[in-house]
């Protein structure tokens, strides 16, 4: 069973790949015919509306109180997934939830071809990340053969002073695994960290950090034996312009790591994490808001490419374009 | 203008960490008086604040085993730096099982204030933390407004309740109105009232104690029974109840009839004085 996700501005991917032992009876019919002509492949492939199904898994605590069990099967006749919970006291929960069909989603990334991979406990990569103040929208991870340091992105203009900067020394050996072939720093999206992150403590297992040069994309997996969940990160480029013009980098940041975007809601008062167990994740109201691209999806998108946009400072309401980004490295290409 | 400090005790660690964070729910943004034996948490009444004001002291070395300041001049030898207090707060919080922390003042393309945490890490190795938090110095002739303010000639001086009490009453009062009274008495008597169209509600508060006037006068004169009150907005109150996590080691209450009230509370060896106007 595959859970794949992309967000709206193609800078995050996951994927969570449960190996049937990780249920407790799998059970997957071949009968059933989900698109006639595809004889190639006897998958389903679908798409669900993350409006419709987080909430079903929402308060995990009184899941765990209440359930006993959980059922989940296809009713490819009626396009749905249905999700039974068996609670206490007889209490049977039904939900239902409409499904499209559509393409899987991939991306395409070697991790063993990186030339620098870490190995680290998920709890000394969260105590690390309870250092940064929420409000900060990218960190910046600096890599030497020596050390590892997690500071606050430098992308800030000058005159935001009201942000901390933070930075935080590791040294190789918390890492359970440490190989640094070059030195370098990639700057990435804090909130998608910390939605993995919160992933990873639940399944008590390391994190394996792949990446290389900024701009290409970074990889986080967690592969125990009954799942394997990749995240696919966009890192922002290293632009020769950088210090001249940061203003511009702040704005187009999303722009410059990846595919064109769509034009972002002017709404960035929530953005939700797109991963299935991630938490959703509020923006400050005190520190200034730069328009954080509102991931907030009622449908996992099929991949398509997107006009030019255009950003909005929240606070100042200046309309800036941007031009269309560079190629970067990530290869997403549509499924079969 | 010099300035560097150094905790290394974990007491006075997180003794600093609580009045930082309770500081940042008073203030959102203050001004912080450092001089060769005292720190100080300022908000001055300015109509931004509506009003409120705000004197938080303690002694340097009360927490800081190394202390070195140099002021603005001989004369002048303090440093006044404008910040936001969550910042500092959140950046203390990060401190928690720290070996030492230092704070300086430096100069990072802007005045910050730099908090260096050393921690110790679970595989016992040694973990370097650094928060540069951006500051304004505050100019000389600034300074006048942000002073220890004087105590007003209270009318009624009392010691207040159990704050935890005192603030879940008045959260419950503030879904009814804006307003509320504070009234008290020589006698030990303290009552919250808030006086709606379609309700009155009273909390009586009984045999508080009062404390030792200044003067001998004031207490003979006054008959103990008599109230003093004073009508303030309910959310400036509410406030200050709220940054009180633990309560205080000594909590007095002086009113000034239809002026205002005046906190004076004492958290182990760090005072904190609040100033709430009368509702205008």
């Amino acid at each position: 069973l595959a859970l794949r996700s992309v967000n709206s501005c193609r800078s995050a991917y996951g994927c969570v790949l449960f190996s049937p032992l990780f249920f407790q009876h799998y059970q997957w019919s071949t009968s059933v015919k989900v698109n006639e002509n595809d004889s190639k492949t006897s998958n389903l492939n679908c798409k669900l509306g993350m409006k419709s199904i987080l909430p079903i898994f929402r308060c995990l605590n009184s899941l765990e109180r209440n359930v006993e069990n959980c059922r989940i099967f296809t009713r490819s006749d009626q396009c749905k997934v249905v999700i039974q919970f068996f609670c206490r006291h007889g209490i049977r929960r039904t939900h239902n939830v409409c499904f499209q069909e559509s393409q899987p989603l991939q991306v395409i990334f070697e991790k063993s071809m990186c030339s620098n991979t870490l190995v680290i406990q998920p709890r000394v990569l969260a105590e690390a990340v309870v250092l940064f103040t929420s409000s900060q929208e990218e960190v910046t991870l600096a890599v030497t053969p020596l050390s590892v340091c997690l500071k606050s992105s430098s992308d800030e203009p000058m005159d935001l002073t009201n942000s901390v900067y933070s930075e935080m020394f590791v040294g190789p050996e918390e890492f359970d695994f440490f190989q640094i072939g070059v030195d370098t720093e990639i700057t990435f999206c804090f909130k998608e960290l910390k939605g993995m992150l919160t992933f990873s403590e639940a399944t008590h297992a390391p994190i394996a950090i792949h990446f290389d040069f900024p701009g290409k994309p970074m990889a986080l997996s967690i592969d125990d034996m009954l799942l394997e969940a990749n995240f696919i990160l966009a890192t922002l480029a290293d632009e020769p312009s950088r210090a001249s013009s940061q203003q511009s980098l702040c704005l187009s940041q999303k722009q410059k790591r990846s595919d064109p975007m769509c034009s972002p809601n002017n709404n960035s008062k929530t953005g939700k994490n797109v991963t299935s167990k991630a938490p959703g994740c509020i923006l400050r109201k005190t520190a200034p808001k730069r328009l954080y691209p509102n991931e907030t999806q009622t449908d996992i998108p099929v991949l398509e490419n997107c006009g030019s946009p255009i950003r909005k400072r929240v606070n100042g309401g200046d309309i800036s374009e941007v031009p269309e980004s560079s190629v970067s490295d990530t290869e997403e290409t549509p499924g079969s | 203008m010099k300035f560097r400090a150094k905790i290394v005790d974990a007491a006075c660690l997180n003794h600093f960490t609580r009045v930082s964070a309770m500081v940042a729910k008073l203030a959102k943004i203050c001004a912080l008086r450092i001089s060769p034996q005292t720190m100080n948490f300022i908000l001055s009444d300015k109509v931004a604040g509506g009003g409120v004001s705000m004197w938080c002291e303690l002694e340097q070395e009360n927490f800081f085993s190394e202390f070195q300041m140099e002021g603005v001049s001989a004369e002048n030898n303090a440093i006044y730096l404008e910040l936001t207090s969550e910042n500092l707060s959140r950046a203390l919080k990060t401190a928690q099982n720290a070996r030492a922390l230092k704070v300086k003042l430096t100069n990072k393309h802007f005045p910050c204030l730099t908090v260096s945490i050393e921690l110790l890490s679970v595989s016992s190795s040694s973990r370097i933390v650094t928060h540069d938090i951006p500051v304004k110095v505050i100019p000389r002739k600034l300074w006048k407004d942000l002073q220890e303010p004087t105590v007003p000639d209270s009318d009624v001086s009392i010691y207040l309740p159990v704050l935890k009490t005192m603030k879940s009453i008045v959260e419950k009062m503030r879904n009814l109105s804006n307003h509320l009274i504070i009234e008290a008495n020589l006698s030990g008597d303290l009552n919250l009232k808030i006086e709606t169209e379609l309700v009155c509600v009273t909390t009586h508060f009984k045999d508080l104690g009062n404390p030792p006037l200044a003067s001998e006068d004031a207490s003979q004169d006054r008959d103990p029974e008599q109230m003093a009150e004073v009508r303030i907005d309910i959310r400036k109150l509410l406030q200050f109840l709220a940054g009180q996590q633990v309560n205080p080691t000594r909590a007095v209450c002086n009113i000034v009839s239809n002026k205002l009230v005046h906190f004076d509370l004492l958290h182990e060896d760090v005072s904190l004085q609040y100033f709430i106007p009368a509702f205008s």
